[in-house]
């Protein structure tokens, strides 16, 4: 059965950017010409304190906003884990901060592949803590290449352009957060359920 | 004269009330009067972004009432004037507009459906079918199109203003809170570019001249005071609705012509019966999807036909009943079977359907 939609959730604390980051996806794989459908925070997520966003992209007209099963879903809080958890089925790569603790009994059993990305280890070593969303939206580019990295940065730039030309190191941050991402997401081994 | 905007041809990603703003500003619509309510909040918070760079003009007002009324008043002064409301805000919308369904004013409407009944949620549903359709204290002398996403509001809401100013009847735009807040790609045009003439519109009162001697008076009544007076106008306004209901109705569907079952679902709701049929369809299963575009007039030929010819109809809602008794109605005297999916306030996904599309094809 052809299967060319990729349909993802993420999920975290307000201010951890995952609104951004889907919409950010979602533009670069418009820009890109393919469907994109993008969704903040429906059903019982609208309110409550974990921001969710759910991001479909396909090569061909999406169906409903709506979906039970992500092909990606990523939570970065311990409360994202356990909202997010209905949407990981046996098909589902989960991918979670490794920097959270002893949220190991509640990750989703029968997920295809369980991912702990180090993203904001990473992003405040590494980098800065401002940019650890970009770390994550690399990890999710490198685990699934949904968009190129060249479409990934030029959505960036179109939604952080005016911020860059005020302080062009800012573009060579986040740009570099968003590769180290990738990095990390490509090599995930993940463990494999 | 209002300026014309430039409305280049192009794919554009937006949320669907961005795409009504753009549609009403491409339909050359004067003035929107609006009060807030989640989820159409940013139809008036882009429209009144958008038209002081284009010389047309917003009003918030005091409430729904007031915003309806201003909306018809608008529309005796010769604007294409609109309005944009959602739940408790539909509900206060139809006073207004049961009188602009009597007086035959050119009201374009867009309704955003949140949860239902009273405030429930600022979410999503598809409650708002009987209201839209049926709300005033009359015979729903009225046109209403329900959208399944942003090409359809851009299209639909520009169509709404033609055929509200050509048959003088209340027309609405349907959607709903996921179509308002979600983003996905859509190419936006200029409808004169496209062959699609625009009707202008004409003042109902303040004409020029000497009502009586230099033109006819204009009266445009909402009272009557005899009932032979109030049957003889409704029965004439009934006539022309029913007269011209095949040409305003509008349908779409999808692997009907074999179906042993065919999903009937409007809106929103019908992208996930697309997705389940297609799916239902690679796995050699017999099934079709009809999707009824105009709510009222509801494409009743379409459906008559469909359920004199399948077996099985599933009727498939974000709400317990309202499309479903509509088709019913229709559907009143034929032998196939009719099974439903009501799931009132919350969105429907394809696997759901599909599921329950199989247990349906099971029975004997």
């Amino acid at each position: 059965m052809p299967e060319t939609t990729t349909r993802m959730v993420l999920a975290g604390e307000g201010g951890q950017g995952v609104q951004a980051i889907a919409e950010i996806l979602a533009e670069a794989a418009n820009e890109e010409g393919r469907q994109a459908l993008y969704i903040p925070n429906f059903g019982v997520e609208q309110r409550g304190g974990v921001s969710v966003a759910f991001l479909q992209i396909s090569d061909h007209a999406i169906g409903s906003p709506k979906f039970l099963k992500g092909d990606i879903v990523a939570a970065l809080s311990e409360r994202a884990v356990h909202r997010t958890a209905t949407y990981a089925g046996p098909e589902t790569i989960f991918i979670y901060d490794s920097a959270m603790e002893g949220v190991e009994d509640d990750l989703p059993k029968d997920a295809a592949r369980v991912i702990p990305v180090p993203a904001m280890e990473v992003a405040k070593e590494e980098f800065h803590p401002r940019v650890y969303n970009m770390v994550i939206m690399g990890a999710l580019v490198g685990a699934t290449a949904v968009v190129t990295l060249d479409q990934a940065k030029a959505a960036i730039e179109k939604r952080l352009g005016y911020k860059f030309e005020k302080k062009p190191q800012l573009r060579d941050l986040n740009f570099k957060a968003l590769e180290r991402g990738i990095e990390m997401g490509r090599g995930a081994e993940g463990g494999i359920n | 004269m209002t300026e014309a905007p430039v409305i280049e041809e192009k794919r554009v990603f937006m949320t669907g009330n961005e795409v009504v703003a753009w549609a009403a500003l491409a339909a050359g619509a004067d003035i929107m009067y609006g009060y807030p309510i989640t989820p159409q909040n940013e139809v008036m918070h882009y429209w009144s972004r958008l038209a002081p760079r284009y010389g047309r003009n917003f009003l918030q007002t005091e409430d729904e009432l007031s915003a309806g009324f201003a909306t018809t008043g608008g529309v005796m002064a010769g604007s294409k004037a609109f309005t944009a409301t959602a739940g408790s805000g539909s509900v206060l919308m139809q006073e207004p507009m049961a009188m602009a369904e009597m007086m035959r004013l050119p009201t374009v409407t867009v309704v955003q459906q949140r949860g239902g009944p009273s405030t429930a949620t600022v979410i999503y549903s598809q409650q708002e079918v009987t209201l839209t359709t049926m709300g005033g204290n009359g015979e729903g002398i009225r046109v209403v199109y329900s959208t399944a996403g942003h090409q359809d509001l851009y299209d639909y809401t520009i169509k709404a203003f033609n055929i509200a100013w050509k048959y003088r009847f209340p027309t609405f735009v349907l959607g709903d809170g996921y179509q308002a807040k979600m983003r996905e790609p859509l190419t936006i045009y200029d409808p004169e570019r496209r062959g699609i003439k625009l009707l202008q519109p004409d003042p109902f009162v303040g004409g020029e001249g000497e009502p009586g001697r230099d033109r006819p008076p204009a009266q445009y009544r909402n009272t009557y005071n005899l009932e032979e007076e109030l049957y003889e106008k409704i029965m004439s306004d009934m006539r022309e609705f029913e007269e011209n209901s095949a040409d305003i109705a509008e349908y779409e569907s999808r692997h009907t012509e074999d179906a042993e079952l065919v999903i009937i679902a409007h809106g929103i709701v019908f992208r996930a019966v697309r997705e389940a049929v297609d799916n239902l369809r690679r796995q050699s299963l017999s099934v079709g999807a009809f999707r009824p575009v105009t709510l009222r007039p509801l494409p009743g030929g379409q459906i008559k036909e469909l359920a004199a010819r399948v077996k099985k109809i599933l009727v498939v809602e974000s709400a317990y009943g309202q499309i479903a008794r509509l088709v019913k109605e229709k559907v009143c005297g034929a032998a196939c079977e009719i099974y439903s999916m009501f799931k009132p306030g919350i969105g429907i996904a394809a696997a759901e359907v599909e599921m329950r599309a199989k247990e349906i094809l099971a029975k004997q």
